[in-house]
Protein backbone atom coordinates (compact mmCIF):
# COMPACT_ATOMS: atom_id res chain seq x y z
CA UNK A 1 0.00 0.00 0.00
CA UNK A 2 1.28 3.25 -0.94
CA UNK A 3 0.83 5.41 2.14
CA UNK A 4 1.43 8.81 0.73
CA UNK A 5 -1.25 8.19 -2.18
CA UNK A 6 -3.72 7.34 0.89
CA UNK A 7 -2.55 10.41 2.86
CA UNK A 8 -3.36 12.29 -0.06
CA UNK A 9 -6.57 10.92 -0.22
CA UNK A 10 -7.32 11.57 3.48
CA UNK A 11 -6.04 14.86 2.95
CA UNK A 12 -7.98 15.60 0.68
CA UNK A 13 -10.90 14.59 2.92
CA UNK A 14 -10.68 16.14 5.66
CA UNK A 15 -8.53 19.42 4.37
CA UNK A 16 -11.95 22.05 4.59
CA UNK A 17 -12.44 21.50 8.17
CA UNK A 18 -8.80 20.81 9.62
CA UNK A 19 -8.02 24.34 7.75
CA UNK A 20 -10.55 26.23 9.29
CA UNK A 21 -9.48 24.39 12.23
CA UNK A 22 -5.73 26.06 12.09
CA UNK A 23 -7.37 29.11 10.58
CA UNK A 24 -9.27 29.53 13.75
CA UNK A 25 -6.91 28.33 16.12
CA UNK A 26 -4.25 30.71 15.00
CA UNK A 27 -6.53 33.50 15.02
CA UNK A 28 -7.89 32.81 18.40
CA UNK A 29 -4.12 33.06 19.65
CA UNK A 30 -3.48 36.24 17.79
CA UNK A 31 -6.57 38.04 19.47
CA UNK A 32 -6.40 36.57 22.94
CA UNK A 33 -2.57 37.79 22.65
CA UNK A 34 -3.79 41.35 21.56
CA UNK A 35 -6.66 41.93 24.15
CA UNK A 36 -4.02 40.68 26.64
CA UNK A 37 -1.40 43.33 25.40
CA UNK A 38 -3.98 46.22 24.45
CA UNK A 39 -6.55 46.24 27.89
CA UNK A 40 -5.46 45.84 31.81
CA UNK A 41 -7.78 42.24 31.40
CA UNK A 42 -6.25 41.14 34.33
CA UNK A 43 -8.11 44.21 36.62
CA UNK A 44 -11.54 43.25 34.88
CA UNK A 45 -12.06 39.58 35.51
CA UNK A 46 -10.33 39.80 39.15
CA UNK A 47 -12.85 42.12 39.83
CA UNK A 48 -15.58 39.63 38.47
CA UNK A 49 -13.88 36.43 40.00
CA UNK A 50 -14.11 38.62 43.28
CA UNK A 51 -18.05 37.99 43.00
CA UNK A 52 -18.05 34.46 42.94
CA UNK A 53 -17.99 31.73 45.15
CA UNK A 54 -14.66 30.71 47.23
CA UNK A 55 -13.83 27.26 45.59
CA UNK A 56 -14.94 29.00 42.16
CA UNK A 57 -12.59 31.57 42.61
CA UNK A 58 -9.86 29.27 43.69
CA UNK A 59 -10.40 26.93 40.79
CA UNK A 60 -10.29 29.99 38.25
CA UNK A 61 -7.56 31.12 39.72
CA UNK A 62 -6.20 27.94 39.06
CA UNK A 63 -6.83 27.55 35.51
CA UNK A 64 -7.89 30.85 34.05
CA UNK A 65 -6.70 33.60 36.28
CA UNK A 66 -3.01 32.57 35.62
CA UNK A 67 -3.88 32.99 31.96
CA UNK A 68 -4.12 36.99 32.46
CA UNK A 69 -0.48 37.43 32.01
CA UNK A 70 1.14 37.50 28.34
CA UNK A 71 2.45 33.95 28.94
CA UNK A 72 -0.44 32.36 30.39
CA UNK A 73 -2.17 34.00 27.66
CA UNK A 74 -0.23 32.42 24.92
CA UNK A 75 -1.09 28.90 27.02
CA UNK A 76 -4.73 30.01 27.04
CA UNK A 77 -4.67 29.68 23.50
CA UNK A 78 -4.39 25.93 23.53
CA UNK A 79 -6.79 25.54 26.09
CA UNK A 80 -9.80 27.57 25.15
CA UNK A 81 -12.63 24.88 25.41
CA UNK A 82 -13.57 25.87 21.91
CA UNK A 83 -9.81 24.91 20.71
CA UNK A 84 -10.03 21.58 22.74
CA UNK A 85 -13.35 20.64 21.27
CA UNK A 86 -12.24 21.18 17.96
CA UNK A 87 -8.82 19.09 18.06
CA UNK A 88 -11.24 16.46 19.26
CA UNK A 89 -13.37 16.55 16.92
CA UNK A 90 -10.46 16.56 14.10
CA UNK A 91 -9.06 13.80 15.70
CA UNK A 92 -12.49 11.66 15.95
CA UNK A 93 -13.50 12.55 12.36
CA UNK A 94 -10.21 10.67 10.85
CA UNK A 95 -11.35 6.68 11.85
CA UNK A 96 -15.32 8.10 11.85
CA UNK A 97 -14.79 8.79 8.72
CA UNK A 98 -12.20 6.84 7.13
CA UNK A 99 -13.81 3.46 9.03
CA UNK A 100 -16.99 3.55 10.32
CA UNK A 101 -18.82 5.68 7.01
CA UNK A 102 -16.65 3.75 4.70
CA UNK A 103 -17.96 0.82 5.76
CA UNK A 104 -21.17 2.33 5.27
CA UNK A 105 -20.84 3.39 1.98
CA UNK A 106 -18.90 0.37 0.45
CA UNK A 107 -15.73 2.73 -0.16
CA UNK A 108 -13.68 0.62 2.59
CA UNK A 109 -14.92 -3.00 1.11
CA UNK A 110 -13.59 -1.60 -2.23
CA UNK A 111 -10.42 -0.46 -1.01
CA UNK A 112 -9.30 -3.98 1.30
CA UNK A 113 -10.94 -6.36 -2.03
CA UNK A 114 -7.37 -4.61 -3.36
CA UNK A 115 -4.03 -6.01 -2.25
CA UNK A 116 -3.87 -3.91 0.81
CA UNK A 117 -2.71 -5.87 4.43
CA UNK A 118 -4.95 -4.57 6.92
CA UNK A 119 -2.77 -3.75 9.29
CA UNK A 120 -1.37 -1.98 6.86
CA UNK A 121 -4.20 0.06 6.22
CA UNK A 122 -4.74 0.61 9.85
CA UNK A 123 -1.33 2.03 10.49
CA UNK A 124 -1.55 4.17 7.36
CA UNK A 125 -4.79 5.52 8.58
CA UNK A 126 -3.58 6.18 12.09
CA UNK A 127 0.07 7.79 10.52
CA UNK A 128 -2.18 9.72 8.16
CA UNK A 129 -4.14 11.02 11.15
CA UNK A 130 -0.83 11.85 13.46
CA UNK A 131 0.35 13.65 10.35
CA UNK A 132 -3.07 15.93 10.06
CA UNK A 133 -2.85 16.67 13.38
CA UNK A 134 0.50 17.61 13.44
CA UNK A 135 -0.33 20.01 10.62
CA UNK A 136 -2.89 21.41 12.79
CA UNK A 137 -0.97 21.80 15.79
CA UNK A 138 1.83 23.50 13.49
CA UNK A 139 -0.39 26.33 12.65
CA UNK A 140 -1.23 26.79 16.69
CA UNK A 141 2.90 26.59 17.13
CA UNK A 142 3.29 28.88 14.19
CA UNK A 143 0.97 31.84 15.39
CA UNK A 144 2.02 31.56 19.23
CA UNK A 145 5.39 32.28 17.67
CA UNK A 146 4.18 35.13 15.32
CA UNK A 147 1.59 36.50 18.32
CA UNK A 148 4.80 36.71 20.84
CA UNK A 149 7.00 38.22 18.33
CA UNK A 150 4.33 41.21 17.03
CA UNK A 151 4.03 41.71 20.45
CA UNK A 152 7.78 42.49 21.40
CA UNK A 153 7.53 39.68 23.89
CA UNK A 154 9.92 37.08 22.30
CA UNK A 155 12.11 34.86 24.01
CA UNK A 156 13.87 31.85 23.84
CA UNK A 157 12.38 30.52 27.26
CA UNK A 158 8.56 31.46 25.62
CA UNK A 159 9.43 29.72 22.31
CA UNK A 160 10.85 26.51 24.61
CA UNK A 161 7.31 26.54 26.30
CA UNK A 162 5.35 26.67 23.15
CA UNK A 163 7.24 24.07 21.58
CA UNK A 164 6.30 21.73 24.80
CA UNK A 165 2.52 23.08 24.69
CA UNK A 166 2.56 22.10 21.44
CA UNK A 167 3.61 19.07 21.68
CA UNK A 168 1.53 18.26 24.35
CA UNK A 169 -1.57 19.27 22.41
CA UNK A 170 -0.27 17.27 19.58
CA UNK A 171 0.23 14.44 21.59
CA UNK A 172 -3.35 14.58 23.31
CA UNK A 173 -4.93 14.77 19.90
CA UNK A 174 -3.09 11.73 18.66
CA UNK A 175 -3.90 9.78 22.06
CA UNK A 176 -7.86 10.91 21.13
CA UNK A 177 -7.29 9.65 17.24
CA UNK A 178 -6.10 6.19 18.53
CA UNK A 179 -8.82 5.64 21.20
CA UNK A 180 -11.35 6.70 18.48
CA UNK A 181 -9.18 4.53 15.84
CA UNK A 182 -10.04 1.51 18.19
CA UNK A 183 -13.32 2.22 18.87
CA UNK A 184 -13.87 2.57 14.56
CA UNK A 185 -11.97 -0.59 14.30
CA UNK A 186 -14.81 -2.35 16.92
CA UNK A 187 -17.78 -0.75 16.31
CA UNK A 188 -20.44 -1.78 13.55
CA UNK A 189 -22.98 1.39 12.98
CA UNK A 190 -21.39 4.14 11.60
CA UNK A 191 -22.57 7.09 13.66
CA UNK A 192 -21.28 4.73 16.88
CA UNK A 193 -17.99 5.78 16.65
CA UNK A 194 -18.27 9.26 16.57
CA UNK A 195 -20.39 9.89 19.40
CA UNK A 196 -19.32 7.34 21.24
CA UNK A 197 -15.80 8.78 21.35
CA UNK A 198 -16.89 12.08 21.74
CA UNK A 199 -19.10 11.06 24.43
CA UNK A 200 -16.22 9.32 26.32
CA UNK A 201 -14.19 12.70 25.51
CA UNK A 202 -17.13 14.58 27.22
CA UNK A 203 -17.22 12.38 30.33
CA UNK A 204 -13.81 13.02 30.79
CA UNK A 205 -13.64 16.56 31.04
CA UNK A 206 -16.54 16.88 32.83
CA UNK A 207 -15.07 14.85 35.60
CA UNK A 208 -11.71 16.49 35.33
CA UNK A 209 -13.45 19.73 35.79
CA UNK A 210 -16.15 18.38 38.83
CA UNK A 211 -12.69 17.03 40.40
CA UNK A 212 -10.76 20.46 40.00
CA UNK A 213 -13.57 21.65 41.62
CA UNK A 214 -14.32 19.41 44.50
CA UNK A 215 -11.03 18.16 46.55
CA UNK A 216 -13.19 14.61 47.28
CA UNK A 217 -12.52 13.48 43.76
CA UNK A 218 -9.20 14.74 43.07
CA UNK A 219 -8.22 11.50 43.26
CA UNK A 220 -9.41 10.58 40.11
CA UNK A 221 -7.39 13.30 38.33
CA UNK A 222 -4.46 11.00 37.67
CA UNK A 223 -6.77 8.72 35.93
CA UNK A 224 -8.01 11.34 33.29
CA UNK A 225 -6.53 12.03 29.77
CA UNK A 226 -6.91 16.20 30.35
CA UNK A 227 -4.96 15.33 33.14
CA UNK A 228 -1.94 15.16 31.17
CA UNK A 229 -3.15 18.54 29.20
CA UNK A 230 -1.91 20.76 30.84
CA UNK A 231 -0.74 23.87 28.47
CA UNK A 232 -0.99 26.79 31.41
CA UNK A 233 0.89 24.67 34.02
CA UNK A 234 3.69 24.39 31.46
CA UNK A 235 3.80 27.68 30.53
CA UNK A 236 4.17 28.66 33.81
CA UNK A 237 6.81 26.05 34.70
CA UNK A 238 4.70 23.86 36.99
CA UNK A 239 4.05 21.44 33.89
CA UNK A 240 5.06 17.92 33.72
CA UNK A 241 5.63 17.42 30.39
CA UNK A 242 8.07 14.26 30.74
CA UNK A 243 5.04 12.23 32.52
CA UNK A 244 2.54 13.80 30.01
CA UNK A 245 4.44 12.23 27.16
CA UNK A 246 4.83 9.27 28.80
CA UNK A 247 1.50 8.32 29.66
CA UNK A 248 -0.21 9.84 26.52
CA UNK A 249 2.29 8.24 23.83
CA UNK A 250 2.06 5.11 25.99
CA UNK A 251 -1.84 5.56 26.10
CA UNK A 252 -1.90 5.87 22.00
CA UNK A 253 0.61 3.22 21.50
CA UNK A 254 -1.73 0.66 23.34
CA UNK A 255 -5.15 2.00 22.08
CA UNK A 256 -3.32 1.57 18.49
CA UNK A 257 -2.25 -1.96 19.27
CA UNK A 258 -5.89 -2.88 19.99
CA UNK A 259 -6.64 -1.25 16.96
CA UNK A 260 -4.69 -3.37 15.04
CA UNK A 261 -6.18 -6.43 16.67
CA UNK A 262 -9.60 -5.82 16.74
CA UNK A 263 -9.45 -4.60 12.93
CA UNK A 264 -7.23 -7.86 11.83
CA UNK A 265 -10.47 -10.02 13.36
CA UNK A 266 -13.23 -8.07 12.21
CA UNK A 267 -15.60 -8.73 9.34
CA UNK A 268 -15.90 -5.98 6.55
CA UNK A 269 -18.43 -4.54 6.85
CA UNK B 1 -11.03 -33.49 -2.86
CA UNK B 2 -7.61 -34.41 -4.87
CA UNK B 3 -5.13 -31.20 -4.99
CA UNK B 4 -4.91 -31.52 -8.52
CA UNK B 5 -8.49 -30.78 -9.30
CA UNK B 6 -8.17 -28.28 -7.19
CA UNK B 7 -5.29 -26.66 -8.72
CA UNK B 8 -7.41 -26.60 -12.21
CA UNK B 9 -9.79 -24.85 -11.08
CA UNK B 10 -10.29 -20.92 -10.67
CA UNK B 11 -11.89 -20.97 -7.63
CA UNK B 12 -12.92 -23.90 -5.22
CA UNK B 13 -15.22 -23.70 -2.33
CA UNK B 14 -15.40 -26.08 0.11
CA UNK B 15 -18.04 -26.57 2.74
CA UNK B 16 -18.33 -23.13 3.71
CA UNK B 17 -20.22 -21.36 6.02
CA UNK B 18 -20.52 -18.44 8.20
CA UNK B 19 -22.83 -17.06 10.71
CA UNK B 20 -23.42 -13.36 12.07
CA UNK B 21 -24.02 -14.11 15.56
CA UNK B 22 -27.05 -16.29 15.72
CA UNK B 23 -28.16 -15.16 11.78
CA UNK B 24 -27.55 -17.15 8.94
CA UNK B 25 -25.18 -15.28 6.52
CA UNK B 26 -24.34 -18.96 3.95
CA UNK B 27 -24.46 -22.80 5.30
CA UNK B 28 -22.27 -25.24 3.94
CA UNK B 29 -22.09 -24.33 0.53
CA UNK B 30 -19.61 -25.90 -2.31
CA UNK B 31 -19.14 -24.91 -5.39
CA UNK B 32 -16.18 -24.40 -8.02
CA UNK B 33 -15.60 -22.16 -11.44
CA UNK B 34 -13.26 -23.20 -13.97
CA UNK B 35 -10.49 -20.63 -15.72
CA UNK B 36 -12.10 -18.71 -18.19
CA UNK B 37 -15.61 -19.62 -16.84
CA UNK B 38 -18.23 -16.57 -16.50
CA UNK B 39 -20.22 -17.74 -13.75
CA UNK B 40 -23.62 -17.13 -12.59
CA UNK B 41 -24.48 -16.62 -9.17
CA UNK B 42 -28.34 -16.37 -8.63
CA UNK B 43 -30.24 -15.99 -5.78
CA UNK B 44 -33.27 -13.40 -4.24
CA UNK B 45 -32.10 -10.45 -1.66
CA UNK B 46 -30.89 -11.97 1.53
CA UNK B 47 -29.97 -15.14 -0.12
CA UNK B 48 -26.46 -14.85 1.00
CA UNK B 49 -24.99 -13.55 -2.24
CA UNK B 50 -23.06 -10.32 -1.25
CA UNK B 51 -22.33 -12.66 1.77
CA UNK B 52 -20.48 -15.47 -0.83
CA UNK B 53 -18.45 -12.93 -2.42
CA UNK B 54 -17.25 -11.36 0.35
CA UNK B 55 -16.02 -14.26 1.67
CA UNK B 56 -14.09 -15.07 -1.92
CA UNK B 57 -12.74 -11.86 -1.05
CA UNK B 58 -11.72 -12.41 2.37
CA UNK B 59 -13.51 -9.41 3.69
CA UNK B 60 -15.56 -11.39 5.95
CA UNK B 61 -13.66 -14.80 7.83
CA UNK B 62 -15.40 -17.97 7.45
CA UNK B 63 -16.61 -20.32 10.68
CA UNK B 64 -15.92 -23.67 8.50
CA UNK B 65 -15.16 -24.40 5.25
CA UNK B 66 -12.51 -23.27 2.86
CA UNK B 67 -12.14 -21.30 -0.30
CA UNK B 68 -8.77 -22.20 -3.33
CA UNK B 69 -8.38 -19.29 -5.60
CA UNK B 70 -6.17 -20.26 -8.42
CA UNK B 71 -4.92 -23.53 -6.54
CA UNK B 72 -3.78 -21.27 -3.51
CA UNK B 73 -5.93 -21.63 -0.15
CA UNK B 74 -7.27 -17.87 0.62
CA UNK B 75 -6.69 -17.95 3.84
CA UNK B 76 -3.49 -18.38 3.50
CA UNK B 77 -2.23 -16.39 0.35
CA UNK B 78 -5.32 -13.66 0.43
CA UNK B 79 -2.74 -10.92 -0.59
CA UNK B 80 -1.49 -12.29 -3.56
CA UNK B 81 -4.87 -13.70 -4.24
CA UNK B 82 -6.37 -10.20 -4.45
CA UNK B 83 -3.63 -8.52 -6.79
CA UNK B 84 -5.31 -10.83 -9.42
CA UNK B 85 -8.61 -10.10 -8.57
CA UNK B 86 -11.05 -7.08 -9.36
CA UNK B 87 -14.00 -6.38 -7.52
CA UNK B 88 -17.56 -4.47 -8.43
CA UNK B 89 -19.79 -4.37 -5.54
CA UNK B 90 -23.38 -3.92 -5.39
CA UNK B 91 -24.52 -0.22 -5.52
CA UNK B 92 -20.46 0.99 -6.07
CA UNK B 93 -19.46 3.88 -4.47
CA UNK B 94 -16.09 6.46 -5.30
CA UNK B 95 -14.80 8.47 -2.76
CA UNK B 96 -16.43 11.71 -3.44
CA UNK B 97 -14.01 14.09 -2.43
CA UNK B 98 -11.88 12.97 -5.15
CA UNK B 99 -12.02 13.28 -8.84
CA UNK B 100 -12.69 9.78 -11.39
CA UNK B 101 -8.57 10.51 -12.15
CA UNK B 102 -7.76 11.01 -8.70
CA UNK B 103 -9.68 8.07 -7.87
CA UNK B 104 -8.42 5.48 -10.70
CA UNK B 105 -5.02 6.86 -9.86
CA UNK B 106 -5.19 6.17 -5.98
CA UNK B 107 -5.88 2.40 -6.93
CA UNK B 108 -3.30 1.96 -9.63
CA UNK B 109 -0.65 3.20 -7.04
CA UNK B 110 -1.93 0.47 -4.54
CA UNK B 111 -1.95 -2.01 -6.83
CA UNK B 112 1.22 -0.59 -8.31
CA UNK B 113 0.19 -1.77 -11.93
CA UNK B 114 -1.96 -0.06 -14.63
CA UNK B 115 -3.68 -1.40 -17.57
CA UNK B 116 -2.02 -0.58 -20.73
CA UNK B 117 -5.16 -0.22 -21.97
CA UNK B 118 -6.76 2.08 -19.71
CA UNK B 119 -7.55 5.03 -22.37
CA UNK B 120 -9.26 1.89 -24.29
CA UNK B 121 -11.62 1.07 -21.63
CA UNK B 122 -12.18 4.53 -20.47
CA UNK B 123 -13.27 5.47 -24.47
CA UNK B 124 -15.82 2.51 -24.41
CA UNK B 125 -17.39 3.24 -21.18
CA UNK B 126 -17.21 7.06 -22.71
CA UNK B 127 -15.45 8.26 -19.71
CA UNK B 128 -13.73 11.60 -20.89
CA UNK B 129 -11.11 14.00 -19.67
CA UNK B 130 -13.95 16.05 -18.44
CA UNK B 131 -15.85 13.31 -16.73
CA UNK B 132 -12.73 12.08 -14.89
CA UNK B 133 -11.67 15.63 -13.49
CA UNK B 134 -14.85 16.06 -12.09
CA UNK B 135 -15.49 14.69 -8.13
CA UNK B 136 -17.15 11.74 -8.13
CA UNK B 137 -20.01 13.29 -5.89
CA UNK B 138 -21.52 15.06 -9.23
CA UNK B 139 -21.19 11.38 -10.78
CA UNK B 140 -24.54 10.34 -12.01
CA UNK B 141 -25.75 6.56 -10.90
CA UNK B 142 -24.73 5.80 -14.59
CA UNK B 143 -21.22 7.45 -15.04
CA UNK B 144 -20.43 5.76 -11.28
CA UNK B 145 -21.29 2.98 -12.20
CA UNK B 146 -19.07 3.10 -15.13
CA UNK B 147 -16.03 4.42 -13.45
CA UNK B 148 -16.76 1.03 -10.52
CA UNK B 149 -16.35 -1.41 -14.01
CA UNK B 150 -13.19 0.14 -14.86
CA UNK B 151 -12.26 0.25 -11.28
CA UNK B 152 -12.47 -3.48 -11.16
CA UNK B 153 -10.75 -3.82 -14.95
CA UNK B 154 -7.93 -2.01 -13.98
CA UNK B 155 -4.86 -3.83 -13.71
CA UNK B 156 -5.90 -6.84 -15.90
CA UNK B 157 -7.10 -9.16 -13.42
CA UNK B 158 -7.52 -12.47 -13.39
CA UNK B 159 -10.38 -13.14 -11.77
CA UNK B 160 -13.27 -10.23 -11.42
CA UNK B 161 -16.26 -10.78 -9.37
CA UNK B 162 -19.03 -8.49 -10.35
CA UNK B 163 -22.12 -8.00 -8.04
CA UNK B 164 -25.13 -6.43 -9.81
CA UNK B 165 -22.76 -4.78 -12.73
CA UNK B 166 -25.31 -2.89 -14.63
CA UNK B 167 -27.39 -1.39 -12.56
CA UNK B 168 -27.30 2.22 -13.08
CA UNK B 169 -26.22 1.30 -17.03
CA UNK B 170 -28.31 2.30 -20.19
CA UNK B 171 -28.73 -0.36 -22.69
CA UNK B 172 -26.21 0.96 -25.00
CA UNK B 173 -23.62 0.82 -21.85
CA UNK B 174 -24.97 -2.84 -20.96
CA UNK B 175 -24.02 -3.74 -24.80
CA UNK B 176 -20.63 -2.21 -24.11
CA UNK B 177 -20.16 -4.25 -20.87
CA UNK B 178 -21.33 -7.25 -22.51
CA UNK B 179 -18.68 -6.94 -24.76
CA UNK B 180 -16.00 -6.21 -22.69
CA UNK B 181 -17.15 -9.68 -20.65
CA UNK B 182 -16.74 -11.62 -23.81
CA UNK B 183 -13.20 -9.92 -24.33
CA UNK B 184 -12.02 -10.81 -21.13
CA UNK B 185 -13.38 -14.13 -21.10
CA UNK B 186 -11.20 -14.96 -24.79
CA UNK B 187 -8.19 -13.56 -22.47
CA UNK B 188 -8.91 -16.05 -20.04
CA UNK B 189 -10.37 -14.01 -17.70
CA UNK B 190 -12.35 -15.68 -15.33
CA UNK B 191 -16.20 -13.69 -14.53
CA UNK B 192 -18.03 -14.59 -11.28
CA UNK B 193 -21.08 -12.77 -11.88
CA UNK B 194 -24.21 -12.24 -9.27
CA UNK B 195 -26.84 -10.29 -11.01
CA UNK B 196 -30.66 -9.85 -10.53
CA UNK B 197 -31.44 -9.72 -14.44
CA UNK B 198 -31.92 -13.03 -15.54
CA UNK B 199 -31.92 -12.49 -19.35
CA UNK B 200 -28.38 -11.32 -18.86
CA UNK B 201 -27.24 -14.34 -16.87
CA UNK B 202 -28.68 -16.03 -19.27
CA UNK B 203 -26.87 -14.48 -22.12
CA UNK B 204 -23.51 -14.19 -20.35
CA UNK B 205 -22.65 -17.26 -18.53
CA UNK B 206 -22.16 -20.68 -19.26
CA UNK B 207 -22.88 -22.11 -15.44
CA UNK B 208 -24.61 -20.99 -12.65
CA UNK B 209 -25.09 -21.23 -8.67
CA UNK B 210 -28.77 -20.90 -7.18
CA UNK B 211 -28.56 -19.74 -3.81
CA UNK B 212 -31.29 -20.06 -1.15
CA UNK B 213 -31.38 -19.07 2.36
CA UNK B 214 -27.73 -19.27 2.44
CA UNK B 215 -27.72 -23.21 0.77
CA UNK B 216 -26.18 -23.91 -2.87
CA UNK B 217 -29.90 -25.38 -4.49
CA UNK B 218 -28.07 -25.76 -7.77
CA UNK B 219 -24.88 -25.81 -9.83
CA UNK B 220 -25.38 -26.31 -13.37
CA UNK B 221 -25.17 -25.20 -16.86
CA UNK B 222 -28.11 -23.14 -17.99
CA UNK B 223 -29.07 -25.44 -20.31
CA UNK B 224 -29.22 -28.59 -18.21
CA UNK B 225 -31.19 -26.74 -15.63
CA UNK B 226 -33.77 -25.65 -18.67
CA UNK B 227 -33.82 -29.27 -19.14
CA UNK B 228 -34.79 -30.65 -15.87
CA UNK B 229 -37.62 -27.68 -16.20
CA UNK B 230 -38.38 -28.70 -19.45
CA UNK B 231 -40.66 -27.79 -22.16
CA UNK B 232 -44.00 -25.82 -21.88
CA UNK B 233 -46.69 -27.46 -24.58
CA UNK B 234 -49.75 -26.01 -25.49
CA UNK B 235 -52.23 -26.74 -27.96
CA UNK B 236 -55.52 -26.19 -29.30
CA UNK B 237 -57.92 -29.26 -30.31
CA UNK B 238 -60.99 -29.32 -32.34
CA UNK B 239 -63.42 -30.04 -29.61
CA UNK B 240 -62.84 -30.36 -25.88
CA UNK B 241 -61.88 -33.77 -24.55
CA UNK B 242 -63.30 -34.58 -21.05
CA UNK B 243 -59.76 -36.16 -19.75
CA UNK B 244 -57.23 -35.51 -21.75
CA UNK B 245 -54.43 -37.09 -20.50
CA UNK B 246 -50.92 -37.58 -22.06
CA UNK B 247 -48.07 -39.83 -21.09
CA UNK B 248 -45.08 -38.07 -20.20
CA UNK B 249 -46.51 -34.72 -19.68
CA UNK B 250 -48.30 -32.80 -16.93
CA UNK B 251 -51.60 -30.55 -17.69
CA UNK B 252 -50.74 -27.50 -15.87
CA UNK B 253 -54.00 -25.73 -17.53
CA UNK B 254 -57.49 -26.07 -19.39
CA UNK B 255 -59.44 -23.34 -20.42
CA UNK B 256 -62.03 -24.40 -22.67
CA UNK B 257 -60.11 -26.49 -25.62
CA UNK B 258 -56.59 -24.80 -24.71
CA UNK B 259 -54.56 -27.22 -22.69
CA UNK B 260 -50.91 -26.71 -21.57
CA UNK B 261 -48.53 -29.08 -20.40
CA UNK B 262 -44.96 -29.18 -19.21
CA UNK B 263 -43.19 -32.45 -20.97
CA UNK B 264 -39.93 -33.10 -18.59
CA UNK B 265 -38.97 -36.43 -20.40
CA UNK B 266 -38.78 -37.39 -24.11
CA UNK B 267 -40.27 -34.41 -26.20
CA UNK B 268 -40.30 -36.94 -29.32
CA UNK B 269 -42.64 -39.77 -26.96
CA UNK B 270 -44.79 -36.77 -26.16
CA UNK B 271 -45.61 -35.42 -30.21
CA UNK B 272 -46.22 -38.87 -31.07
CA UNK B 273 -48.88 -39.16 -28.50
CA UNK B 274 -49.89 -36.13 -29.64
CA UNK B 275 -50.09 -36.42 -33.09
CA UNK B 276 -53.03 -38.99 -32.77
CA UNK B 277 -55.22 -35.89 -31.77
CA UNK B 278 -57.12 -33.78 -33.13
CA UNK B 279 -54.67 -30.62 -33.12
CA UNK B 280 -55.52 -27.35 -34.26
CA UNK B 281 -52.60 -25.81 -33.39
CA UNK B 282 -49.86 -26.63 -30.93
CA UNK B 283 -46.59 -24.37 -29.44
CA UNK B 284 -43.72 -25.97 -27.65
CA UNK B 285 -41.21 -23.32 -25.73
CA UNK B 286 -38.18 -23.85 -24.27
CA UNK B 287 -38.65 -21.95 -20.26
CA UNK B 288 -36.63 -18.29 -20.01
CA UNK B 289 -34.18 -18.51 -17.38
CA UNK B 290 -36.58 -16.79 -15.36
CA UNK B 291 -39.19 -18.84 -15.78
CA UNK B 292 -36.48 -21.51 -14.47
CA UNK B 293 -35.61 -19.50 -11.40
CA UNK B 294 -39.15 -19.52 -10.37
CA UNK B 295 -39.67 -23.17 -11.19
CA UNK B 296 -36.19 -23.46 -8.67
CA UNK B 297 -38.26 -21.33 -6.08
CA UNK B 298 -41.44 -22.73 -5.78
CA UNK B 299 -40.08 -26.66 -5.87
CA UNK B 300 -36.72 -26.66 -3.86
Amino acid sequence: MKALSYFRMVWKTNKAFAIFTMALLASTQLLILNLVTTFDTQAIIASIVEQLPKNMQVFLKESFFSTLTFDGAAAFGYNHPMVIALIIVNAINIPARHISRELESGTLEVLLSHPVKRNMFITTLWASGIVLLFLITLSAFLSSILGVYLFHQLSADVVFKILEISLNMWLFSVLILSYSLMIASKSKGGGLTGSLSAMIAFVFYVVFLISQLWSTLDFLLPYNIFYYYEPQQIMLGRGHIGLDTLVLVGLSGLCFGFSVIFFNKRDIP
Amino acid sequence: MNSSSTKNKAIRVENLSKFYGKTLGVNNISFDVDPGEIFGFLGPNGAGKTTTIRLLLDLLKPDEGSITIFGKPLNEFSMEIRRHCGYLPGEFQAYKHLTGYQYLGLFADLRKSLNDDLSILLEKFQLSPRDLKRKTSQYSRGMMQKLGIVQAFLHKPKLVILDEPTSGLDPLMQEVFYALIFEKQMEGTTIFFSSHNLPEVEKLCSRLAIIRQGQIVSVESIESLKQKVGHVMEILLDGELPALEIEGADLISAMGNRYVFKIKGDLSKVLQKVSGLPLKDITITRPTLEKVFMEFYKTS
